[in-house]
């Protein structure tokens, strides 16, 4: 190869590479939803009911302890675990039971959920049990028109009343 | 399986690399300088980096419009830093995958290049994390993805419990605060990958971290033309958290694994990325093992030195290992540089292009010390690029200042080197003295290197031999004589604390002289004991001076050993050889340095028995044993034995 022949093909070597990192550096794009579909998030953390309300000591409990550790009402620490179901027109879309975190199942239990759903105009059901029974004792019920790409997001805070929809 | 895809990779990179000479040049050939190249790389993101980190600003709308700023208002600067910040880091990666790819199937990976590959796994984390990190910065809609792609994969580790996702669920979740965090993060990731990167190259004898010029400047402005025909722009405008990605253009060399993480599950993805860390990290120690080159050692020229190779080591990683000057360039059997002559044994030659060592140099004897591993011992010689050894080896004149009888075989000689220079060198050294016909003659250093106004010599008659002769009969005070120096790998070496056993042979106290005047100098305090063999008493011919150092020096311990003493020596000494009085002294060597010179005969018995006595090959260089018929066979008279650290 003569002289200028191979400064062009070092060239087009240089170009190709560079071409190939351009090319790669955004493409091909990715189809993270489908272009019909919207997103819904399921996502709180709720620290359920603990398993056994606190109950008062008996005066017997209460003599043989430290004068000093004498509290008359006993709470155990435990919580139950959360169930959530989350209906969308009649049907079941996602449900779970969340267990209580940390090591004395003490702390909340935290759910993550995301479900991608047609767009469109839909009814949506969610309860939540936090009680040792199993009991649904929060419920909600709404109607949304979820636009393509939109996100709607499902959280839970016992505060302001259960199930918040935004 | 694995054999079959490293050979077809080194068939692929062979057809690439002589491709790429014919293009380049087989000294500017890129595929010989992948991990120079990356290197390169990695500056050009820091530089870039750097500029855009002046502009960045920490907030939630102030992270989005400072880097618009930079991209429209500021785009024949700002955003030209921004583009090719961007691409350097995707040819990062590439010419990571490519390097990393190169060793694989090379298979230069294992053996002691397990350092080398276990900090490169260490990079590749790096190198992900920083990139990922970086995507999160300009809060437009990828970096939006990219920190809820990233929350919903780590909420998956039982640390974070689920709760980490919080933080991004809506507007408001997130605050100013986060940018400062992930900034720093920004700075403290590279940082880290740079320090890595040091440790990486540490230990690759002569590694390229710089590319040559013609190839960092061509893939620099390949980069700049590249940003200027393809800016990088922020996606999709500020993120929102209450919409959706649905389609975005994702960078493949950085973020595959996000793609994979919604099609499969948070734990698969980690499943497959832990256990892909854990093979990478096992490689070295998995199969295919391939023969082992373990163990051999190479006579090489002109440094007369002896080294070992390690298993799988090229011979010139082994000579530049141990400082020598060898010519080199590719690495990788493209230039020819590193072409040296094989003297005795044979090689694997390894794979190389043709064009740098046509058959027919092959036949005579040539090869590319970048390629080759040894099979036997061997004996190479090799043109250097300067003066082998840290101490430049020169040639000398000296006049003969006084000839003193030391025994009636051995004459001292006292040398003034003309011009007063003495050449510094290391205790346990030697000299080549030029005979008229240009051959050589090596004799030891007997004085210690702070010894600066003389240099003295301990020369043993040879029968018959030319140059000794000489010295006895016809060599007068006054006479000068020519040398080159100081030579060799046999000396004290300090860096170690155990204690140290001195054999010598006859004649092979000089260098031990030498070393033990120098050892006192420094004041080390090293235990150090010297076992002088020889025939009868007289051939101890400065005997006195070991037991004054020993009168004088608790730390030394003199121990003369003849192996036939006459009626009338009187020897009420030990007797035997000199060996065989150390293995009673000392039953485990292990814990022992030792230095041997003596005889080829002497040398060659002690070896196996000392080795048999757990002599560590670390604390002695063995090679001067297998390496003895062949020395043998040259002039080579005295065999010199030396600790390594
Ligand atoms: C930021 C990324 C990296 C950079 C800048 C880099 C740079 C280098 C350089 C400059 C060398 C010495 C010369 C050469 O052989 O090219 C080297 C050697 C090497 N690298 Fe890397 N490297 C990187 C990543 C990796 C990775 C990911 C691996 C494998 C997992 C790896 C494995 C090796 C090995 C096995 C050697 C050879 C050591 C030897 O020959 O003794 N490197 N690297
Ligand atoms: S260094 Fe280029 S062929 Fe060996």
């Amino acid at each position: 190869m003569n002289a200028p022949a191979r400064y062009f093909v070092q060239g087009l070597l240089y170009a190709a590479f560079v071409a190939a990192v351009g090319y790669f550096s955004s493409a091909p794009a990715y189809q993270h939803l489908k272009p019909d579909q919207a997103l819904v998030r399921l996502s709180f953390s709720h620290g359920a009911q603990r398993k056994q309300p606190c109950r008062e000591r008996t005066p017997e409990e209460l003599a043989k302890l430290a004068p000093n550790m004498r509290a008359p009402t006993v709470c155990p620490r435990e919580r139950a675990a959360v169930t959530v179901e989350l209906e969308m027109d009649g049907k079941l879309l996602y449900r779970i039971i969340a267990p209580p975190s940390g090591l004395a199942k003490d702390g909340a239990s935290t759910v993550y959920r995301r479900l991608a759903v047609e767009a469109g105009r839909h009814d949506f059901r969610a309860r939540l049990s936090d009680n040792a029974r199993g009991e649904f004792n929060y419920s909600a019920q709404r109607t949304v028109e979820v636009a393509t790409g939109r996100v709607l997001l499902i959280d839970f805070n016992a505060a302001q009343g259960g199930f918040v929809f935004r | 399986m694995l054999r079959m895809i490293q050979h077809a990779g080194r068939w692929f990179f062979h057809r690439a690399d002589a491709l790429f000479n014919q293009v380049f040049g087989d000294r500017l050939n890129p595929l010989y300088y992948l991990g120079a190249i990356t290197y390169w790389l990695l500056w050009v993101v820091v530089a870039t980096g750097l500029y855009l980190y002046i502009f960045f600003r920490t907030g939630i709308e102030e992270a989005y419009s400072s880097v618009e700023y930079l991209t429209v208002q500021q785009w024949w600067l700002g955003g030209v830093m921004r583009s090719v910040h961007r691409y350097a880091s995707d040819a990062l990666v590439l010419a990571m995958l490519l390097h990393l790819t190169r060793h694989f199937v090379f298979d230069n990976y294992r053996s002691f290049r397990w350092f080398s590959w276990i900090t490169g796994v260490m990079l590749i984390w790096l190198t992900y994390a920083s990139g990922i990190n970086g995507y999160m910065l300009p809060w437009d809609k990828l970096a939006q993805f990219v920190v809820i792609a990233t929350a919903e994969w780590f909420d998956w580790l039982p640390a974070f419990g689920g709760t980490l996702i919080r933080n991004f669920i809506a507007e408001g979740a997130v605050n100013d605060r986060l940018w400062s965090l992930l900034s720093f993060i920004h700075i403290g990731l590279p940082l880290a990958l740079l320090a890595v990167l040091w440790i990486h190259t540490q230990r690759v004898a002569g590694a390229h971290t710089v590319p040559p010029w013609p190839i960092a400047i061509g893939t620099t402005v390949a980069l700049i033309a590249l940003a200027l025909v393809r800016p990088v722009t922020s996606q999709g405008g500020p993120a929102d958290l209450s919409a959706a990605i649905t389609t975005i253009d994702l960078d493949w060399f950085y973020l595959p694994a996000y793609a994979l993480l919604y099609r499969w599950s948070p734990a698969e993805l980690w499943w497959l990325i832990g256990g892909g860390t854990l093979l990478f990290l096992a490689a070295p120690w998995l199969p295919p093992r391939r023969r082992s080159t373990a163990g051999f050692h190479v006579l090489v020229h002109p440094d007369n030195r002896i080294i070992p190779v390690r298993e799988g080591e090229h011979l010139l990683e082994a000579a530049l290992r141990e400082g020598m000057p060898v010519p080199f360039e590719c690495r990788n059997g493209g230039c020819g540089m590193c072409k040296g002559t094989l003297l005795y044994g044979s090689v694997d030659y390894g794979l190389y292009q043709d064009s740098a060592l046509p058959a027919e140099e092959r036949a005579t004897g040539k090869l590319l010390l970048c390629c080759a591993t040894p099979l036997t011992d061997l004996e190479i010689e090799y043109v250097p690029t300067g003066m082998p050894g840290n101490v430049p080896v020169r040639v000398f004149t000296a006049r003969v200042a006084k000839m003193a009888r030391l025994a009636h075989d051995v004459m001292q000689l006292t040398l003034k080197v003309q011009g007063d220079q003495v050449p510094s060198f290391y205790a346990g050294q030697y000299i080549n003295i030029f005979l008229p016909d240009g051959e050589k003659r090596s004799f030891s250093f007997a004085t210690a290197p702070h010894q600066r106004d003389h240099i003295e010599l301990q020369i043993r008659l040879v029968p018959g031999g030319r140059f000794t002769t000489r010295v006895f009969n016809e060599m007068k005070e006054g006479d000068t004589l020519q040398f080159e120096g100081p030579l060799g790998s046999f000396f004290l070496r300090e860096d170690s604390s155990k204690p140290i056993i001195f054999v010598a042979g006859a004649t092979g106290f000089a260098p031990v002289k030498s070393m033990v005047e120098h050892a006192f100098y420094t004041g080390m305090k090293r235990r150090m004991y010297l076992y002088w063999g020889a025939r009868r008493l007289h051939d101890l011919y400065l005997a006195d001076l070991p037991r004054q150092w020993a009168r004088e020096h608790d730390n030394f311990v003199f121990v003369p050993v003849l192996s036939e003493p006459a009626p009338e020596d009187r020897w009420g000494g030990r007797t035997g050889l000199v060996h065989q009085a150390i293995l009673a002294d000392f039953p485990d060597l292990s814990e022992h340095q030792i230095y041997a010179c003596g005889s080829v005969a002497m040398v060659e018995t002690a070896h196996p028995a000392f080795v048999a006595h757990g002599m560590s090959e670390h604390d002695c260089f063995s090679d001067a044993f297998k390496l003895a018929p062949q020395l043998r066979a040259k002039s080579a008279e005295m065999v010199r034995l030396g600790g390594a650290p």
